[in-house]
């Protein structure tokens, strides 16, 4: 269980390190006055300053008002539904760099709907791969958009 | 009427066979976004916009403004059917359109919505045909300090009119000029924030930014919530929708009201959210039948949906006229208005006035499309729902994720909006709010270039945001709204020590 504090609190450090992250990056290319007006790193630098400014005015607004945010962030329970959700998707993304975006759809919607949506293995898969077709004929052939394909389209010599 | 002549112009323009075509998709497409849950209005456009690349920009215009209007009218829909909204904009109609479709009064309460959203909508390109030019013309006078000091205006107007923390408005909009920032510099042209990472020199694209914040985010929370449609099962009958239509003009008052709130939240950048809250509140307070309120008051489906859709409209008004978007789906529009190499702004209407007139043309159009065919295929819609959300959520990531893939064509976007995804799920627990976030990472680079081309006319001396009435004006008012709220509230507190310990 995490309090709506502790998600304040890491959050709010999250963007001040964003900020902190554009501040360095920035004093790279000179934040003052060069030939052609303000140099290239003045303007994110400003910004990322602004933005660690206002990530400390939340951690100090959270640490203050830290009685009124003892309320529950996520529950068990919910955290096992967003994981459930979360850890099949990031399985996806993986696949997709390695095999390619059509057969990572198939086998994360066969994955799915076989595992968490409790339908046959048959049919789970025959709807991942059914998937794949569709979306292959809308983008490739009906719109001419090219999608990341992996070694599966090669071997079927599918550009 | 100059104006008049440009707009009849304008209906040359749109009304061929191939748009009328085009804003039937792409109202269809709309309603299936704004019907499906993680999917909305800004992320439809963003997942629809690279595929439009090589289309002519009035068709493509065409397609993605229909597609808005679908989007608009599927949310409330959702929130009548199902009392889920389908888009944050439509969450007001929750409260008594859920009710009225309870009592059985579904047919009556998505006819009401509907057309009062049609009503709002019209009133709002109305306020376009008739202002755009004069808005124009007012901002040809501008040169780069005015430029700085209407994006500075619109920022604070999110400070100032967002329910947020102030702190959390500014870090959601930093973040995004940051953003904005990573890749090619667009003065000098040389490449900055990349930290040695090859996948960062062009940038990130602010659709990515949308697809994940807004699609995936909310996904992420939609099943953290543990979705359960409860739908109302609902046939329009034709005699019930014009039974409605005849009781209409009882609502005028509400009517004119919240369409005066929308179209003023719409060009200002409050956006359809708050105008939809505003003008549910303002309604509940004047009506003489406060108490039927969210129980099924027909008043408390009109207020919100019309003001919905007149901040909606509206929306494009500065966006075409100034080049700032008064919603985030206006945002992302107009970043696909550059990407297909038209600069948003007074200019556009001197170079392109075929393509600005066509476009408003279209909006007349393509919200009369969009009433009928909404009418038309709700319960088909409807009956998508249905469909169990492990299917149905898959799909909507697996779209988001080729969606990410086809802005550009690099892998490393999926992992980018991946990113997003957990950043928005973050920011909407917490209560960021997600669209200056969009707006800064669309105007990031155009506002920066302002305010150092003014810089550079000034010799590096802000004087030069104080150096004429216009631009002196402009940011006194931007300094109005942004800190108006927080002076106001701290000087009540003053007053009364001790009242309220609440922490916004």
């Amino acid at each position: 269980m995490i309090s709506r504090y502790t998600a304040e609190i890491g959050t709010a450090t999250l963007t001040a390190g964003l900020g902190l992250a554009a501040v360095v990056g920035a004093l790279e290319f000179g934040i003052g006055w060069g030939d052609a007006g303000p140099e290239p790193g003045a303007f994110p630098f400003y910004i990322g300053l602004l933005v660690v400014a206002t990530s400390l005015g939340t951690l100090i607004q959270a640490t203050v008002g830290r009685h009124g945010l003892q309320s529950v962030f996520l529950h068990k329970e919910e955290a096992k539904r967003v994981a459930s959700f979360f850890l099949p998707m990031l399985a996806f993304v993986v696949v997709a760099r390695l095999l390619g975006l059509y057969v990572a759809t198939a086998l994360y919607l066969a994955v799915v709907m076989w595992v968490q949506g409790k339908y046959r293995l048959v049919i789970s898969v025959a709807s991942g791969i059914a998937a794949a077709i569709i979306f292959y004929f809308a983008l490739e052939v009906a719109f001419q958009v090219p999608l990341l394909k992996g070694p599966l389209e090669a071997a079927l010599g599918l550009y | 009427m100059e104006n008049f002549a440009s707009l009849l112009h304008g209906f040359g323009v749109a009304l061929t066979t191939y748009h009328v075509m085009l804003m039937m998709i792409g109202v269809l497409l709309g309603i299936l976004v704004g019907v499906l849950p993680g999917l909305g209005a800004p992320n439809g456009v963003s997942l629809l916009l690279p595929l439009t690349f090589t289309m002519d920009p009035v068709a493509a215009i065409i397609l993605l403004t229909s597609m808005y209007w679908g989007a608009l009218f599927g949310g409330s829909t959702t929130s009548i059917l199902f009392n889920i909204p389908g888009e944050p904009s439509s969450v007001a109609t929750t409260f008594d359109g859920y009710p009225m479709a309870r009592q059985g009064q579904a047919t009556q309460a998505l006819t009401l919505a509907f057309l009062s959203a049609g009503f709002g909508a019209l009133v709002g390109v109305i306020l376009i045909t008739v202002l755009s030019t004069w808005v124009a013309k007012f901002a040809l006078r501008f040169s780069s300090p005015e430029y700085f000091a209407v994006y500075f205006l619109a920022f604070a107007s999110f400070i100032g009119l967002g329910a947020a923390s102030p702190f959390k408005t500014v870090v959601s909009m930093g973040l995004g000029f940051a953003f904005a920032a990573v890749g090619m510099d667009t003065v000098s042209g040389g490449l900055r924030l990349t930290y040695g990472f090859n996948e960062l020199l062009s940038g990130i694209s602010f659709l990515i930014a949308v697809i994940g914040l807004f699609g995936i985010g909310e996904l992420m929370l939609t099943m953290e919530e543990g979705l359960r449609f409860d739908g109302i099962r609902a046939r329009v009958k034709i005699r019930d929708v014009f039974k409605t239509i005849a009781t209409l003009p009882r609502y005028w008052v509400t009517l004119l009201r919240s369409a005066a709130v929308g179209c003023w939240m719409g060009v200002t950048p409050g956006g359809p959210t708050a105008a939809s809250f505003m003008s549910y509140g303002l309604a509940k307070r004047l009506s003489r039948r406060k108490e039927g309120f969210g129980q099924g008051e027909p008043e408390g489906v009109v207020a919100p949906e019309t003001a919905d859709h007149a901040a909606g409209s509206s929306a494009i008004l500065p966006m075409l006229a100034l080049g700032v978007p008064g919603s985030a789906t206006a945002a992302v529009m107009m970043g696909g208005l550059m990407i297909w190499g038209l600069n948003p702004g007074p200019m556009l209407f001197v170079e392109r006035p075929d393509f600005v007139w066509g476009l408003i043309a279209s909006m007349y159009l393509g919200n009369i499309v969009a009433v009928l065919m909404v009418l038309a295929t709700i319960p088909l819609f409807a009956s998508i729902l249905r469909i169990p959300f492990a299917i149905i959520g898959p799909v909507i990531v697996v779209v988001c994720f080729i969606g990410a893939y086809t802005v550009a064509g690099r892998p490393f976007d999926l992992w980018l909006a991946l990113a997003f995804g957990v950043v928005g799920y973050l920011f909407k627990k917490l209560d960021y709010p997600i669209a200056p976030l969009v707006l800064a990472m669309v105007l990031g680079d155009k506002a920066e270039d302002a305010f150092r081309q003014s810089m550079i006319m000034s010799r590096g001396s802000l004087s030069i945001f104080w150096s004429n009435g216009l631009v002196t004006t402009l940011m006194l008012i931007g300094l109005a709204l942004a800190f108006g709220p927080l002076l106001s509230s701290a000087l009540g507190r003053l007053m009364k020590p001790k009242a309220s310990s609440a922490v916004a």
